[in-house]
C-alpha cells in the first residue's frame, strides 16, 4: 500500500527548498554588483527581480520550519530533483529578460544547460550581450558544476545533508562528514578559480594581446566553462575565437581537472595515497577510454581528409576528445563542420561524451567508474567461461584501497548504463519523428543526456518544442543520475495515488 | 605499463602515419573569388580554401594585438552586424562569425570593436580563406591582405527599464518581511 506524504513531510521538503533557494538569491548579487559597477543597469534592474523572485519564493517555503528538522533519504532526493527545476526557472529570469532569447523557454533551456554544466546555448547575438548577463550564464555552470545544493549543505548543520549529497550525483564522501566533504569541494574550487583566472588571464593578456580588463573577464568566464566542464564561452564562436594553441592547452588544463573527481583531488592535494590514487580502476578507466576515443576521433577525421598535418591533427582531435570526454563542449569548429564529422570521428566524439569523466566530478557523462566496473564483469564473464570450473576468479578491484566486487555494485553499475542508454535513445527516437538524420539525433540526444554540450546544429531556437523539452529532461536527469528525478516522481505518485 | 603505452602508440600510429604525407597536399592560394558572406563561408569552408574572398561585417569581441605583431579579431557577417538587438534588430539566431587575421601594417587602427551598447566597425576584408591551415595546426580564419571601412562604430542605447526593478525590490520586501515575521513567530 502506497502511503501518502502528510504535511509534516511537504514541510521538511518545503523548509529545506527554501533554504537552497535563500542561498541562491545570495549568488545573484554577484552579476547584480556586476552590472552595478559597470553601469548596465537594465541587466541590473532584472537581477535585482531574480534575487527577489529566489529570495520571496525561499523565505516562503522555508516559513514553516518542520517539527524534525531532520532530513530522510527520500525527502533530500525530492529536495535537490525540485531545486535544479525550480533554480533554472528563476534563474531563466535575466535571460529572458536580455532580449536575446526568442522565448522564456529558451531561456530555461539555456538555465539548464546552464546549471547542469551542459553547455548548449539557443542565445541570439551572444555577441552583444551584456557581460554580466554572460557572467550569470558562466557562474550557473559554477554553481551547478561545484553542487548548488552541496553549497547550502555547507552552510546547514552536517547531519542533514548526506542524502542532499547523493541527490547531486555525488558518490563519494572523502571526509567524515558532508558538510567537510562539501567546503573540500568549494575550497578546491576556490583555489582552483584563482589559479585559473591567473592563468587563463594571463595567457590572454600576454601572448592574444587582451587588454587587462578583457583577460580577466576571459580568464574568469572561461574558468568557470572549463573546470565546471560547461562549455558557454563569452564569445560565440567558442574557444575558436581564440585562436591559439596555448589557450587551448590551459583549457584542457582545467577540463581535465573538472572532469577528476574531488576525491582524486583530495588524494593529490593531502598528498596520501597518490600513486595509488593513480591506479584506481576509475582512474585506469578514465586513461583508456580518452585514449581510445582519441584514437578513434583521429582516425575519422585522418579518413576524412580534414587535416593534412600532423600537427592540426594532433592539436583539434587531442582538444576536442578532451572537451567531449571531459562533457566540457568547448569546440574550435563550426557546428555546421562538426556535422560533417561521420564515420569513426563521430563515433569518438559520441562516445567521449557518453562515457563522460569521473563520479564526484564537475562533468557529466556515464562516468568512468561505472565503465570500468561493467568492464570488469564482462571481464570476469569471459573468464568464467573460458577457465575450468573450479577455478577461482578473483573479484578485487583498486578503488580508493582494495574493493570487493559485489553482484550489488555490478547491477547498479549496469542498471545506470542500461538507463543512460535510454535516456540518449528518448532523444534520439524524437529527434528521428521530426525527421532529423540519424547521426545528427543521437549525437543532441547523447550530447543533452550526457551534459556534453557539443552540436550539429538541432539545438536552435526553431527546433521543436517537445523535442526542446526532452533535452531540458535529458539534461535534469542526466546530471541527477535519475535516483533523485525517480525519488520525485515516487513522492507525486503516493501524493496522489497513496492513502 | 609499458604493454600499455605501445598499444596507445600502436593505436595512434596509424593515423599519423597517414595524416603525416597529406601536409605536402597543403596548396598554393587559389585565384581572386568573388564577394562571399560569412554563413556562406562556414556552409562550405573547404570551397573557399586558398581563396581570395572579400567579406563584409562587423568586427566584434577584441582586437587582440599579439607579440608577432598581428592583430586578430572576429568578424561577424549575420543579421546583427547591421541592425544588433538594442537598435532594433530582430533575433535571428546565434551569430556567424570567422576569426581575421591582420598583419601589422594593414590594420586600421580601430579602438573599440564590438559589444555589448555598441555596434562595432563594419568593414570590408579582402584576405585568404585560410582553411584548416597547417601553419597554424588546423586553424581556420581570414588572412586579411586589404580592408576598407563601410560604417563608423555606433554607440547604443539600452533602455531602463523600471519594471522589473520596481517588482524585484518589492519581491524583496516581501521576502524581507516574511522571513522578519518567520523570526518572531519563533522567538515567540
Amino acid at each position: 500500500m502506497l502511503i501518502r506524504p502528510d504535511a509534516e513531510d511537504l514541510r521538511v521538503i518545503s523548509y529545506y527548498l527554501g533554504r537552497v533557494l535563500l542561498v541562491t538569491a545570495a549568488f545573484v548579487t554577484l552579476p547584480l554588483t556586476w552590472a552595478l559597477i559597470g553601469r548596465e543597469w537594465a541587466p541590473a534592474a532584472s537581477f535585482v527581480l531574480t534575487a527577489g523572485a529566489f529570495a520571496l519564493v525561499g523565505a516562503l517555503a522555508a516559513a514553516r520550519r518542520p517539527a524534525e528538522p531532520r532530513l530522510d533519504w527520500s525527502h533530500g532526493m525530492v529536495v535537490v530533483a525540485l531545486t535544479w527545476l525550480v533554480v533554472p526557472a528563476l534563474g531563466s529570469l535575466p535571460l529572458a529578460l536580455s532580449g536575446h532569447f526568442a522565448d522564456p523557454l529558451d531561456a530555461y533551456f539555456d538555465a539548464m544547460s546552464g546549471l547542469t554544466s551542459t553547455g548548449a546555448t539557443l542565445i541570439g547575438d551572444l555577441d552583444h550581450l551584456a557581460p554580466s548577463v554572460n557572467f550569470w550564464r558562466h557562474l550557473l555552470h559554477f554553481m551547478g558544476g561545484q553542487g548548488i545544493v552541496l553549497a547550502a549543505v555547507s552552510v546547514f548543520a552536517g547531519g542533514v545533508g548526506l542524502s542532499l549529497f547523493y541527490g547531486e550525483g555525488r558518490e563519494e564522501r572523502f571526509l567524515p562528514s558532508v558538510r567537510a566533504t562539501g567546503r573540500f569541494i568549494w575550497w578546491a574550487a576556490v583555489v582552483h578559480l584563482l589559479f585559473g583566472v591567473a592563468l587563463l588571464g594571463s595567457v590572454a593578456y600576454f601572448t592574444l594581446g587582451f587588454t587587462p580588463a578583457r583577460s580577466l573577464f576571459h580568464g574568469l568566464l572561461i574558468f568557470f566553462s572549463s573546470f565546471d566542464t560547461g562549455g558557454f564561452t563569452p564569445q560565440s564562436t567558442s574557444v575558436g575565437y581564440y585562436h591559439s594553441a596555448l589557450f587551448e592547452a590551459a583549457t584542457m588544463v582545467f577540463m581535465l581537472a573538472g572532469a577528476m573527481s574531488f576525491g582524486l583531488h583530495y588524494a593529490l592535494w593531502r598528498g596520501r595515497r597518490r600513486l595509488q590514487s593513480l591506479r584506481d580502476l576509475e582512474t585506469r578507466s578514465l586513461a583508456v577510454t580518452l585514449a581510445l576515443t582519441m584514437g578513434l576521433l583521429m582516425v575519422g577525421l585522418v579518413s576524412l581528409g580534414l587535416y593534412r598535418s600532423t600537427g592540426s591533427l594532433a592539436r583539434q582531435g587531442l582538444f576536442h576528445a578532451v572537451s567531449a570526454h571531459t562533457s566540457s563542449g568547448f569546440t574550435t569548429v563550426p557546428s555546421t563542420e562538426m556535422r560533417e564529422w561521420g564515420g569513426l570521428a563521430f563515433a569518438g566524439v559520441a562516445l567521449a561524451m557518453f562515457i563522460g569523466g569521473m563520479a564526484s566530478s564537475t562533468a557529466g557523462g556515464l562516468k568512468a567508474i561505472r565503465v570500468g566496473l561493467v568492464a570488469r564483469v564482462l571481464k570476469d564473464q569471459v573468464k568464467r567461461v573460458l577457465l575450468p570450473e573450479r577455478a577461482v576468479i578473483s573479484h578485487v578491484y583498486q578503488q580508493g584501497g582494495r574493493q570487493r566486487l559485489t553482484p550489488q555494485a555490478a547491477q547498479a553499475a549496469l542498471l545506470v548504463a542500461l538507463l543512460f542508454v535510454a535516456l540518449c535513445l528518448l532523444g534520439t527516437v524524437v529527434a528521428l519523428g521530426y525527421g532529423y538524420p540519424l547521426q545528427e539525433a543521437l549525437f543532441e540526444s547523447v550530447s543533452a543526456s550526457a551534459n556534453g554540450g557539443l552540436s550539429v546544429g538541432i539545438y536552435s531556437p526553431d527546433m521543436p518544442v517537445l523535442l526542446q523539452v526532452t533535452y531540458i529532461l535529458q539534461m535534469w536527469l542526466g546530471r541527477l543520475e535519475f535516483v533523485a528525478v525517480f525519488a520525485l516522481i515516487g513522492f507525486i505518485v503516493t501524493a496522489v495515488r497513496g492513502r | 605499463m609499458r604493454r600499455r603505452t605501445l598499444a596507445l602508440i600502436a593505436l595512434l600510429a596509424p593515423a599519423l602515419l597517414v595524416a603525416a604525407p597529406a601536409g605536402a597536399e597543403a596548396g598554393a592560394p587559389r585565384p581572386y573569388s568573388s564577394s562571399v558572406s560569412v554563413p556562406d563561408l562556414l556552409a562550405d569552408p573547404s570551397a573557399y580554401s586558398g581563396a581570395t574572398v572579400v567579406v563584409r561585417g562587423e568586427l566584434v569581441g577584441d582586437f587582440g594585438r599579439r607579440p608577432d605583431g598581428t592583430v586578430w579579431t572576429q568578424l561577424n557577417g549575420d543579421s546583427y552586424a547591421e541592425a544588433p538587438l538594442l537598435a532594433g534588430g530582430r533575433l535571428t539566431g546565434p551569430n556567424r562569425g570567422i576569426g581575421v587575421r591582420f598583419a601589422a601594417d594593414l590594420w586600421p587602427g580601430f579602438d573599440r570593436p564590438g559589444g555589448y551598447r555598441l555596434r562595432g566597425p563594419l568593414v570590408e576584408v579582402t584576405g585568404i580563406w585560410r582553411y584548416h591551415d597547417a601553419a597554424r595546426t588546423g586553424e581556420s580564419y581570414l588572412d586579411a591582405t586589404g580592408v576598407r571601412l563601410l560604417a563608423e562604430p555606433v554607440v547604443l542605447e539600452e533602455p531602463m527599464r523600471s519594471t522589473p526593478l520596481v517588482l524585484g525590490l518589492g519581491l524583496l520586501g516581501a521576502a524581507a518581511a516574511v522571513g522578519l515575521a518567520t523570526r518572531r513567530r519563533r522567538d515567540t
